[in-house]
């Protein structure tokens, strides 16, 4: 037809539009989890560092003497720029999240990368991190062309990484485990019950694998980017049964009674520091780092503040840095 | 290379996925878009308002915002459709607002001379539009209608999130297994670059089919043959 010279008010189109949604947007909010676990942050972070969860892990870190600094390369080239560059998430409830108030990262990632950057920076070193995100889909090719120093999120080793990068560690030794509704925890108890239901993981996990080295005839694996959805998948119905890691999982029943972790991990996924085959004095280098975190005391005190807030019980020992399981 | 060998069925699977949503999207938003066009032009005053408001909301909400909306939105209202039709669903919802935009945009290229001589001729509104204004509208449409399309292709890349199994979900996967990001990722890409062409390539021979030069060159040589059949 011809062009219209009457136009409905266009203020009045937009106002509309802009007030449909918000709308829209609560209708997305109702399908929210809930609050993640409080980590122990108290929520009144004054931006000192001092109120963080993990601030008593990061006074007790150890600092490198300047002749292990010396001696690697990696490490020197970081003391020189004064910055240690993690690749990594700051999404993940447990691990490695950012801060509201502009505060460090919290979690135990998080805290491995801080007590990282102190040990080759010195006191204060904590601060000097960049964080710089990676996905799953990105991590190997930004170790191996240099972007990031080092990849730190709930990194798992596994061969076919190892035949690409390094890895320093592990640092923690996490499992795979079964989240399902509560009413049926009662029915499923380990993956050998998990056959002919619908099962959801994160995109970015080892819960993939897990789940086809472990389940036999899954009616359907759904992968789905983030945590969140996940839980919204698992209670909607659309799955019955969500297969992550143990300490995320536990962060959800935590924040949510509507879905309960079902018996003992059935996989071992252990996680490492990612690191480029080109500098291969880092591997060393880190794996010193680790085990003097751990003889200081601070690998325990991380723990305690940060997957401790999820998982009961004390402390597990930690693994032996350099003992890779594969 | 083992690991595309090895994965072969499970990419085409993902290949056809893809199709699939493309096809399916880009069909219904075709639809809807062409309604709410002539809901645009209408001379209904709320039809008009409706249809706005539709593309200026589809059309500012970003698609993974609109996806994750409808997958784990809608059955907090007790809708709860598969994965596979809630991507369909979101690129159809998202492509028709810029849909209805080009076909509108489309519309208002035809002269109003030509509107009023329909009219005047006595054809109705949905004559007007079927017989003198969409035919002649459609030709200038074709090109940004293959941008839509390729919207539609790339959209569909963002139904991964969603845990539809396309292309992207499918090299997602296997780099978690193989950790060969750069190469799976140029075969996601490469299928969407093919995919892409594929659509502008169909475009470009709908576009000269249709193109009024083609007409007027058969019009033309009708002409000459007129003259040719005078002379003789």
């Amino acid at each position: 037809m011809t062009p219209t010279t009457f136009r409905p008010g266009r203020r009045a189109v937009v106002a509309a539009a802009a007030a449909a949604l918000p709308l829209l947007g609560l209708a997305a909010c109702s399908s929210d989890t809930g609050a993640g676990p409080d980590l122990g942050g108290g929520g009144e972070d004054e931006g000192d560092g001092d109120s963080l969860p993990q601030a008593d892990a990061l006074a007790s870190g150890p600092v490198a003497d300047e002749s292990a600094i010396a001696a690697s390369a990696w490490a020197t080239a970081i003391k020189e720029k004064d910055q240690l560059v993690r690749g990594g998430t700051v999404a993940n409830q447990v691990f490695s999240l950012a801060s509201t108030t502009g505060d460090m990262p919290t979690g135990f990632d998080a805290g491995i990368t801080q007590l990282l950057a102190k040990y080759i920076l010195g006191e204060g070193g904590e601060k000097k991190v960049e964080y710089i995100d990676t996905t799953v889909e990105t991590r190997e090719t930004m170790v191996q062309n240099g972007t990031v120093d080092c990849v730190i999120a709930t990194y798992s080793i596994t061969p076919e990484r190892l035949e690409v990068i390094n890895f320093a560690g592990p640092y923690y030794l996490s499992g795979t485990a079964i989240q399902v509704r509560a009413e049926d925890k009662g029915s499923i108890s380990g993956p050998e019950d998990l056959t002919g239901l619908k099962l959801v993981t994160q995109a970015n996990s080892t819960g993939i694998q897990a789940i086809e080295e472990n389940v036999t005839d899954p009616a359907d694996v759904q992968t789905l980017p983030d945590n969140e959805s996940c839980v919204a998948a698992l209670k909607q119905g659309r799955a019955d049964a969500y297969v992550l890691d143990q300490g995320v999982l536990l962060g959800n029943s935590a924040a949510d009674p509507d879905v309960v972790v079902v018996g003992e991990p059935f996989v071992d996924d252990p996680y490492g520091i990612g690191l480029s085959k080109d500098q291969p004095d880092a591997l060393d280098f880190c794996n010193t780092f680790l085990q003097e975190i751990i003889d200081s005391g601070s690998w325990e005190s991380l723990w305690t503040a940060t997957v401790g807030e999820v998982i009961d019980g004390d402390a597990p020992e930690p693994p032996v840095p350099g003992e890779l399981p594969v | 290379m083992d690991a595309i060998r090895e994965n072969l069925p499970l990419l085409l699977q993902g290949i056809g996925t893809t199709v699939a949503l493309t096809v399916l999207g880009y069909a219904f938003a075709l639809l809807l878009g062409t309604v709410l066009a002539v809901a645009r032009v209408s001379p209904i005053p709320p039809l008009r308002g409706a249809a706005t408001v539709y593309v200026e909301i589809f059309r500012n909400i970003p698609l993974l915002s609109l996806l994750i909306l409808i997958a784990f939105g809608l059955p907090d209202v007790g809708l709860l459709l598969p994965y596979f039709w809630c991507g369909v669903l979101g690129l159809t919802l998202s492509s028709a607002a810029f849909v209805c935009e080009n076909v509108r945009s489309g519309i208002n290229t035809v002269p109003v001379g030509h509107a009023e001589a329909a009219r005047s001729i006595g054809l109705g509104f949905f004559g007007t539009l079927r017989f003198v204004v969409l035919p002649q509208a459609f030709r200038s449409m074709v090109q940004p209608l293959v941008n839509v399309f390729i919207g539609t292709v790339i959209g569909s890349a963002l139904c991964s999130a969603i845990a539809v199994q396309e292309v992207t979900w499918v090299t997602q996967t296997l780099n978690i297994r193989y950790a060969q990001a750069v190469l799976m990722f140029m075969i996601a890409g490469a299928v969407y670059l093919i995919l892409s062409l594929g659509g502008a390539a169909l475009g470009g021979a709908i576009e000269r089919a249709v193109a009024p030069g083609g007409r007027n060159r058969s019009s033309g040589r009708a002409a000459l043959d007129v003259t040719a059949g005078a002379q003789a």
